[in-house]
């Protein structure tokens, strides 16, 4: 029989001890973590807030002021950064207005209901399969909400984890990471203050400066057509990854028609770019935030793979482009 | 900017310059915000056009740094007829003068060039071309790429908000639209 030394014992002591008072914690959570992620859809949609999200991303800090209020289904919001420029984005439904007090600017552009802080974030529409593990880590607590903390975690080094805190009470997530290979959060958003379930008037949401000489930009809307039969394909797709739309549209910087399709493992995305190439250098990797791109050339087009996930994904696309 | 100090940041991170000239373009440099941006405007050019990660001048600020370090006076080396606050006080300042003027432009260069983390590769098969060269406007996240991260945005999962807090933003999109008050203009001016 094998004796433990006394230290050994002490420490697995503490270990086994540090397991059963953690044990009740998650316990209290709730068991499913489907269940938290439904939850917190819901919570998303239907929830008034207003508070101050930190967004970090390539080492860079930001603040924003937000006030979010949904009525009749129609979402009215208003976002002000607090540093740099003044930047204030008030949206009142697919109508939103980009205010850029500096250059005594205002941008109108049309988004679709799904463009909200946390459109990136799981729905409960989608089926963790063979890509991710779902789990309850433990609880937290985060701007001075318990929470708990939802780990999503890939099977393969083609897709980024996230991590999430959702309010014990409502479900409604306070904070969000995106987590690489190693573990470090590649960007994450998180509120440092925040009131939920507060009513929003609109004179809340007014633009916070008199925008009356302003000078009005209309970005223009894209010209989509959808393809049914695309002739380009991907030879050795990661796996999960499946086509969700193949589209043609001419897009600034370039004079023919694009190719786009994109993909989704239910979770990332990942888009292909075919362009005929013009001649002109591009880089062959691209990083913004957690947004990586890699273009190659094949029979005189570029081909561009772009989205958040690593680098050796969007290459493995480029690289794997074909005609059929 | 005139040209003599064009051709002489040009040197500079070329790693040409001689040794004090660039000692004298460092004090300018850690003053200097405009020139510092200017470096890092060199730098980046240079590195994307190589697609390599080392940058001459970078790493000469680096030994330069290091070599102080390694050569920082201790106590027992300063003569004995100096004195004592002069022996400790004086080689400290001079070390820390120096150091510091190397860190501020290390650290303002890397800032800004992105020199460890960013290193845009070229494809195309084009030449590697001199550090002096003009900054060709297709090499970096160039116009097309720029579109394409967007139509991704939009299409994939529909972060506007994202796209719209990036740096990407929005300023570039202005210069890119016509105003309508532009429009309402020209179409006052037109005839019927």
């Amino acid at each position: 029989m094998t004796h433990l030394q006394p230290e050994r014992s002490a420490l697995m002591l503490l270990a086994l001890c540090g397991t059963l008072l953690a044990a009740p914690a998650v316990q209290a959570a709730g068991g499913d973590p489907h269940e938290w992620l439904d939850r917190m859809t819901i919570a998303v949609e239907t929830t008034n807030y207003e508070g101050t999200v930190i967004r970090i991303s390539d080492g860079r800090a930001e603040a924003l002021k937000v006030l979010h209020t949904v009525s009749d289904g129609v979402i009215r919001e208003k976002l002000i950064a607090q540093e740099g420029n003044g930047l204030e984005i008030i949206r009142n439904g697919n109508e939103v207005h980009c205010i850029l007090p500096e250059r005594k600017s205002v941008l109108v552009e049309a988004w679709n209901d799904q463009s909200t802080l946390f459109s990136t974030l799981p729905s409960s529409d989608i089926r963790f399969g063979s890509e991710y593990d779902v789990a309850i880590v433990r609880e937290d607590r985060v701007a001075g909400h318990k929470t708990v903390l939802i780990a999503i975690r890939p099977h393969d080094e083609f897709r980024f984890g996230h991590r999430i805190w959702l309010d014990l009470g409502t479900g409604f997530p306070l904070q969000t990471q995106l987590i690489d290979a190693e573990g470090r959060a590649l960007e994450q958003v998180k509120f440092a203050d925040i009131t939920l379930n507060k009513e929003i008037l609109a004179s809340d949401l007014a633009p916070s400066y008199s925008i009356e000489n302003f000078k009005w930009y209309n970005q223009p809307r894209r010209k989509v057509t959808p393809v049914v039969e695309s002739r380009w394909g991907i030879e050795d797709l990661p796996t999960g990854f499946r086509v969700i739309s193949t589209n043609e549209e001419v897009l600034p910087g370039s004079e023919a028609a694009v190719s786009h399709i994109l993909f989704s493992d239910g979770l990332a995305n990942v888009s292909v770019f075919i362009a005929a190439h013009d001649g002109k250098n591009f880089a062959e990797t691209s990083k913004v935030g957690a947004s990586n791109s890699f273009s190659t050339m094949l029979d005189g087009f570029r081909v561009t793979a772009v989205g958040e996930v690593p680098p050796a994904t969007v290459e493995r696309f480029a690289k794997s482009t074909r005609l059929r | 900017m005139n040209e003599a100090i064009r051709t002489q940041l040009s040197a500079f991170v070329d790693g040409e310059l001689p040794e004090n000239e660039a000692e004298l373009l460092l004090r300018r440099l850690s003053q200097d915000a405009e020139l510092r941006q200017q470096v890092a405007e060199f730098i980046a050019i240079g590195r994307a056009i190589r697609g390599d990660s080392q940058v001459t001048g970078i790493d000469k600020l680096r030994n330069r740094v290091s070599a102080a370090l390694e050569t920082a006076p201790s106590g027992g080396d300063v003569a004995d007829d100096v004195p004592v606050d002069d022996r400790l006080v004086r080689p400290m300042i001079g070390f820390a003068i120096a150091a510091t003027v190397a860190l501020v432009a290390i650290f303002g260069l890397r800032q800004m060039a992105g020199v460890d983390d960013q290193a845009p590769q070229l494809a195309g098969g084009e030449e590697p071309a001199s550090y002096t060269q003009q900054q060709p406007e297709d090499i970096l996240e160039d116009e097309l790429l720029r579109q394409m991260r967007r139509v991704h945005d939009e299409s994939a999962a529909d972060q506007s908000i994202k796209s719209r807090l990036t740096s990407l933003g929005i300023s570039e999109d202005l210069d890119e639209l016509e105003s309508e008050d532009e429009e309402d203009e020209e179409d006052e001016a037109a005839p019927e």
